[in-house]
């Protein structure tokens, strides 16, 4: 079957596409087709870090990355607004630009193959019908958000801190798919893939890999919904796998096909676990710049994370005076034990008040009240711990790819 | 019988709630573009980076990386990713990148008048094989089925009888286009000659 040519996919030029835009729903970005991206940009804090904000279909104008495949941040002052990162703030991510432009759920279905007890093809009325659906809230955050204050820096996706999102995720457990197929005995890993496809066949397709025992836990869904919504398209529509606590690459949007193998995952169309999206294979996930790792292994989860989201980069505050702070803080799913901050560059430290608990793989909103008391401008650092005890290092570590940065954050704020 | 009964259903609910079984969208327009320049690499880029993604790819990348830098790079692309690049174009495309988005002083003054492909010599037998290697036109089309653009017959079909069809299909290979086969834009190929052009139009345009 040549790439590209699924039938869940519909092909752009087709009759059946220009029966859809009558009878279906086409979303549209703002404006209409065809036009001209708004003046409108923000700064990145580094080179060549200038960014277009764009609409998108079901997007508020975000932080266009690159046009194709599309790939959108979200503006960091999002964060402030909720705890839950609304459906059209959530950025986007993909890799490989012969992606679904469409998606008919009367011909979509979710395939399950391989080492299985029997094979499925569902749709998704049926798959809906497996299982109770569950809601879990989560953090989504790409491997390489914050790439751009590498230092050095490295090629890639120059994000800065917005490519990450927390969302209250409805579906029901891969493990009921799973256990419908029948997982073959000795099964070692289940691979996914979505409909997004390479546009030259001499590409890697994107698939991920999860080792049978991650892909059968409780909180790795298969989910339709997004914050009380269905999925916006750019976000996966109609089915996206969300494997909490673990970065977004595994995060298979617009899944189409679940594979149980029983070997380890290689291959020409396992380019993006075997070579792309791994980590020098140490305790940090770290070598010196300019150094190569003797050994890496694929990326998984997240590092604990803390952000102000309430003060930006040089926000003038009243000497003297208590200024309350919010922020956000994350892990990769022992949840947040205590966020502390501080403003005399690390040499003493405030303990936060934790906000509602909305789970362990969510965003855990803090305040902290500080009162600066000579005039001028000072630093402010945010540092979290996790329930795991793993915190967060005062110095940024380097990798080849700029992935997992999780440095103490520190903001340059004015007394005044 | 059965298929007529799935259909009632499957139809039914479709015209019960079209909304609940498509969705489809548009894309913004791709505006971003290569800075121009007179250096081989650039047209080596236009015509072949952009056949997987945008240009912003490229002007997105961090200032200041060196030579060696976009080369490593290049080598990923061409190996690690499966651009369709030669090798030859490697050195040229490192030359551009570096010199345009990157630090110009790790280019040396010889690098930087590295000379372009051979022009054609007027006369010279043009092979039209070696002509669709060299450009990666057959990553993208096969004469009989359709890949990522149309095959050369859906096209030669489209034309035929068109008087103006050589130098339309001519001026598209040049030019490059968008939305008229399918989502993914053809990228220009600014580098062929007249003559070029000419050979691949009617090398399409002949196939049955």
């Amino acid at each position: 079957m040549a790439y590209g040519d699924s039938p869940n996919r519909l092909p752009a030029s087709s009759g059946r596409r220009r029966f859809l835009r009558d009878a279906g729903v086409v979303l549209a970005a703002a404006g209409g087709g065809g036009f001209k991206s708004m003046a409108a940009t923000q700064m990145q804090p580094f080179g060549n870090g200038e960014r277009e904000l764009v609409a998108y279909p079901q997007k508020r104008p975000l932080l266009r990355i690159t046009t194709r495949p599309p790939h959108l941040e979200t503006p960091f002052s999002v964060f402030n607004e909720d705890v839950i990162t609304a459906n059209d703030a959530f950025f986007v991510r993909y890799h490989l630009a012969n992606i679904p432009l469409a998606v008919d759920l009367a011909t979509y279905r979710l395939r399950v193959r391989g080492k299985v007890g029997s094979e499925l093809s569902l749709s998704m009325a049926q798959l809906r019908a497996l299982a109770p659906p569950v809601e879990i809230v989560a953090v989504n955050q790409c491997s390489g958000n914050s790439r751009g204050f590498s230092s050095p820096r490295v090629f890639g996706a120059q994000l800065g801190n917005g490519s990450m999102g927390n969302a209250r995720w409805t579906g029901i457990p891969l493990r009921a798919v799973l256990s419908k197929a029948g997982v073959a005995a000795g099964a070692k890993q289940v691979t996914f893939r979505g409909l997004d496809a390479p546009v030259l066949p001499s590409t890697s397709a994107f698939v991920k890999a999860l080792d049978v025992d991650v892909a059968t836990a409780p909180d790795v869904l298969l989910a339709w919904g997004m914050n009380g919504k269905e999925l916006p398209f750019l976000n996966g529509y109609p089915l996206k796998l969300i494997v909490p606590g673990y970065f977004g690459t595994y995060w298979v949007k617009h899944l189409s096909e679940i594979t149980v193998i029983d070997e380890p995952f290689t291959g020409h169309d396992a380019w993006f676990m075997t070579t792309g999206y791994r980590l020098p294979d140490n305790e940090c996930g770290c070598i010196a710049p300019g150094t190569t790792a003797p050994k890496t292994r694929p990326i998984t989860n997240l590092k604990v994370r803390s952000f102000v989201t309430s003060l930006a980069n040089n926000a003038v505050v009243k000497v003297g005076r208590p200024t309350m702070v919010k922020g956000i803080a994350f892990d990769g799913g022992s949840g947040i034990k205590k966020v502390e901050a501080s403003i005399d560059g690390g040499r003493t430290w405030r303990e936060s008040t934790l906000g509602a608990n909305l789970g362990r793989y969510s965003f855990r909103e803090w305040t902290v009240s500080i009162t600066p008391e000579e005039p001028g401008p000072f630093g402010l650092l945010a540092r979290a711990t996790a329930v795991s005890g793993e915190t967060q290092p005062g110095e940024a570590t380097w990798n080849p790819a700029g992935y997992a940065r999780n440095v103490i954050e520190s903001l340059n704020i004015v007394a005044a | 019988m059965a298929g007529k009964i799935a259909c009632i259903l499957t139809c039914a609910a479709a015209l019960g709630a079209a909304s609940s079984h498509s969705r489809e969208i548009q894309l913004p327009t791709e505006t971003t573009a290569l800075r121009a320049s007179t250096l081989p690499g650039y047209r080596i880029a236009a015509q072949k980076c952009s056949i997987c993604h945008s240009a912003d790819y490229i002007t997105l990348q961090p200032p200041g990386m060196s030579l060696k830098q976009w080369t490593a790079e290049l080598v990923k692309m061409q190996h690690a990713y499966g651009a369709p690049i030669d090798d030859e174009d490697i050195k040229p495309l490192a030359i551009y990148f570096t010199l345009t988005y990157g630090d110009a002083g790790t280019v040396s003054d010889a690098d930087r008048l590295l000379p372009g492909p051979e022009p054609s010599v007027a006369g010279a037998p043009i092979d039209v094989q070696a002509l669709l290697a060299k450009n990666a036109c057959l990553s993208c089309h096969a004469l009989d089925a359709k890949l990522i653009g149309p095959s050369y017959h859906d096209v030669a079909a489209k034309y035929r009888g068109n008087a103006e069809a050589p130098t339309m299909v001519g001026g598209s290979i040049r030019a490059g286009g968008a939305n008229k086969w399918g989502p993914v834009p053809m990228p220009a190929f600014p580098n062929l000659t007249p003559l070029e052009l000419q050979v691949l139009a009617a090398f399409v345009l002949n196939q049955p």
